[in-house]
């Protein structure tokens, strides 16, 4: 170590830290993986927080059937090598309705398929805590949030139950049905994930790399067609487009940006000097207004 | 580059993207400032905190574009309403959360900044000292034609509490009064014979103006008569905590970590000082001691681990030391508390209750609580206790608490990061206070008068004689005195520092 730790060493202490606040505090945690970059950085930071010991708890992926198939693969293969518990859940009720992304709202189907889903995965295991990637910087309604972030019985946020946190006193005593959502990453930025991936050469989905790929435009955005469900209506057609994604989600609710950067380096600097925040790209929230606001009361974070 | 350049060659960066910085891709800055504003929105906060974003930092130029293009006018100028950048968090103020404080990040070329932001209305007590307790340094904005106010002197007494110790006076709208370096010297002095009161070791003012971006980024052209730095110039040569953390070893153990048969770590993060390998470390909890035979991390052992690095020690014995425990040098020792004199933030909206059954929470620590005693309340304007039984939500409560068992604690103005408490209701789990522990006694009956007390004139005149009333030497009068007690207190003796002098002796009687 130097003297002086710069700013992602502190970082990264402080989301070790609270790794092993949460899992000295919590009876039964899970690390909610939802495969994108966010999800690596929080991986590796728990696999440091515990080593040299395994990471003592599940990863639990919500898999609405509408990712992309290179998430899935990629999933499964970091589960594997790192001989991690992965468990997938999956509305099977939403899916049986027919809940989709393409002929339904994307409020329905995320309320269905991701929120409803999170919970009865939740209810099922008896998780008291799971740890979550979300961070501050990335729209203002998460600006407030705690670090441990409660959630009264039926997973509700109740605004009046959120405690106050002072220094680095994290309070994980919990009230008769509360569950907690712990958010190691809370005061990363997305330059920092950027960044701490390059630094830690850590391997992401390759859909964050730009490739020639079948794609559609629709409303003024590049969806890619990522299996036959998601079909050119009238008017417009597939193209093969060199493209990356800077989210990823459902297929058919993420858009793409055009770009040339095919290495780790060129995405970090394309992110770095990036014009637009990165939610531009997730469409569910442009759904309505305060989407996330929403999504939050009724327990998707 | 400088901030002042970046602003100015904004133009050409959008020209070519990605060429100029890829050089430092994985840039990494040179540390973290935490940084609460303090005001109300009258002395332009807002504006203040925008004109930062704006001049400083890396936004994105969409949201740089959204200020451009809305047209919206600072009040009686004709340049851009910089408060606009925090149009989306003053939306949110809706959600009625309880302690409400939002976090905004920003970069500059050298260091990352995070703005706590707490709102100025009447609740400010619990929000701001929930908010200060993370921060580094605090902006106590005035406006220059009003000066030092009765809330000025309780916003910087909240800090104090908490334990801030980077204070930044930031005297707007200097344009409102002509300029004026008389006003100036002025509020200066009065922020100076405010400041001497408390425990801080830097204390500036600066004079500027939010709107026109005066002393912000840009040296003023205005004010030529000041020769101090601009406020971001300051900002960034202000030191975090962790790296002010005293030279006190001290360490948190948070939980047991175990790889087969031959490795048991005892992981935490090093809240203070630093341990090396071969380091003698001992629990004061069970008087267990060992050496330290490895520091473990995923990216290797390490010879050393200083303040803010989390790691794992692994002992040449395998003591019975678990969470709870923090372990420290062997003739430097946290208390094993059975009694805690502490000051409180009321947070909750439900009121002290002698009967209610809490908790204590130290740095790792959970502690059952025998019996607590509301002693007093702190008046924030005047620093004078007054007798209570009871508090509420925004009181400063003085509090002597027993406890069921023993637990590591230290002096809060000695060891900060080890002398935080919570008090959590049994019950609900809720966190009702936050709070500082000023003294601490190993033994179940503390004698009231039975504290050595080392007085500052003592101190003064003899350890003390080579230092000055710099801040730096203040600091370092703080240190020694803070060494001395801990030593006498390793020692058995119970030992007080003679608290800074009342604050009503000299002050101007209307601040």
């Amino acid at each position: 170590m130097t003297a002086s730790p710069s700013h992602l060493d502190l970082l990264e202490s402080e989301s070790i830290h609270i790794f092993r606040e949460a899992a000295a505090q919590f009876r039964k945690p899970v690390l909610m993986y939802s495969i994108g970059k966010d999800s690596t950085v929080l991986l590796h930071l728990a696999r440091k927080a515990f080593f040299p010991q395994p990471v003592p708890f599940p990863l639990l992926h919500v898999d609405t059937k509408w990712k992309f198939k290179d998430m899935i693969a990629f999933r499964d293969r970091t589960a594997r090598e790192l001989g991690l518990e992965l468990i997938v859940h999956t509305n099977e009720d939403g899916i049986k309705r027919g809940i989709n992304p393409i002929d339904h709202a994307p409020s329905i189907h995320t309320d269905v398929l991701k929120t409803q889903a999170l919970k009865q995965a939740l209810d099922k295991y008896g998780f008291d805590a799971a740890f979550g990637g979300a961070r501050r910087d990335e729209e203002a309604s998460r600006a407030k949030e705690r670090v441990f972030s409660f959630r009264a019985s039926g997973h509700r946020w109740d605004p009046r139950k959120q405690r106050p946190e002072m220094w680095h006193l994290l309070n994980g005593r919990l009230g008769t049905g509360e569950t907690v959502r712990v958010f190691p990453m809370s005061n990363w930025t997305e330059k920092d994930v950027w960044r701490y991936i390059l630094r830690e050469k850590l391997e992401v989905v390759p859909l964050y790399y730009a490739a020639e790929r079948p794609t559609i435009v629709r409303n003024g955005q590049i969806l890619m067609q990522d299996d036959e469900r998601l079909q050119p209506r009238e008017g417009e057609k597939v193209e093969m487009r060199k493209i990356r994604f800077r989210t990823l989600g459902d297929y058919p609710l993420t858009a793409a940006v055009e770009s040339d950067a095919e290495t780790i380096e060129a995405v970090v600097a394309e992110t770095i000097n990036a014009q637009t925040s990165e939610r531009q790209g997730r469409l569910i929230d442009h759904d309505q207004a305060g989407a996330m606001e929403k999504k939050k009361q009724e327990g998707y974070f | 580059m400088s901030v002042h350049a970046l602003h100015k060659h904004e133009s050409i960066e959008k020209a070519q993207p990605h060429l100029e910085v890829v050089p430092n891709l994985v840039r990494e800055l040179g540390g973290i400032t935490h940084l609460l504003t303090c005001g109300s929105v009258d002395d332009g906060k807002s504006t203040l905190i925008g004109r930062l974003l704006w001049d400083a930092s890396d936004l994105y130029e969409d949201q740089r574009e959204n200020v451009r293009r809305s047209g919206r006018k600072a009040a009686g100028t004709d340049l851009p309403d910089f408060s606009m950048l925090l149009d989306g968090l003053v939306a949110e103020r809706e959600q009625g959360i309880t302690i409400d404080i939002a976090w905004k990040y920003f970069d500059t070329d050298t260091r990352r900044f995070v703005i706590i932001d707490s709102p100025g209305h009447e609740q400010y007590t619990r929000n701001m000292a929930s908010g200060a307790s993370h921060a580094d340094v605090a902006i106590v904005l005035v406006d220059a034609r009003s000066g030092v106010k009765k809330q000025t002197k309780r916003h910087t007494a909240i800090l104090d509490l908490v334990g801030v110790k980077h204070v930044v006076l930031a005297v707007n709208k200097m344009d409102l009064v002509g300029w004026s370096e008389d006003v100036f010297r002025k509020i200066e002095a009065d922020f100076r014979t405010l400041c001497w009161k408390f425990n801080f070791w830097d204390a500036t003012a600066i004079p500027l103006s939010a709107v026109f971006g005066d002393n912000v980024s840009a040296a003023s052209e205005n004010m030529s008569w000041y020769s101090g730095p601009t406020l971001i110039q300051h900002l960034e040569k202000t030191p975090s905590r962790v790296s002010e953390a005293g030279s006190v070893f001290r360490f948190p153990v948070q939980t047991v970590l175990r790889d087969g048969l031959d490795f048991r770590g005892l992981a935490g993060t090093v809240t203070s000082g630093s341990v090396k390998v071969g380091d003698v470390v001992v629990d004061t909890l069970s008087n267990a001691s060992g050496k330290v035979i490895r520091i473990a991390t995923m990216d290797g052992d390490l010879e050393s681990a200083s303040a803010g690095q989390a790691v794992a020690l692994q002992l040449d014995v395998d003591i019975d030391v678990s969470r709870g425990a923090v372990l420290s040098a062997p003739e430097m020792r946290p208390v094993a508390a059975q009694t805690v004199e502490a000051r409180f933030v009321w947070l909750s909206e439900d009121e002290f209750s002698p009967t209610a059954g809490y908790l204590l929470r130290t740095s790792t620590d959970l502690v059952p609580i025998s019996n607590i005693e509301i002693k007093g309340l702190l008046d924030l304007e005047t620093m004078a206790s007054r007798p209570a039984r009871a508090c509420a939500a925004n009181d400063i409560a003085i509090a002597k608490i027993s406890l069921g068992r023993a637990a590591a604690i230290d002096v809060f103005t000695e060891t900060p990061e080890t002398g935080t408490l919570l008090l959590v209701d049994s019950i609900t789990g809720a966190t009702m206070a936050g709070g500082i522990a000023t003294s601490v006694n190993s033994k179940a009956e503390q004698p009231v008068d039975g504290h050595f007390v080392l007085k500052r004139d003592m101190l003064a005149n003899g350890l003390n004689r080579d230092l000055s009333m710099s801040s730096k030497d203040r600091e370092e009068f703080m240190r020694r005195a803070n060494e001395v007690a801990i030593i006498l207190r390793s020692a058995g003796v119970s030992v007080a520092i003679e608290p800074p002098p009342p604050l009503d002796d000299g002050m101007d009687p209307g601040l």
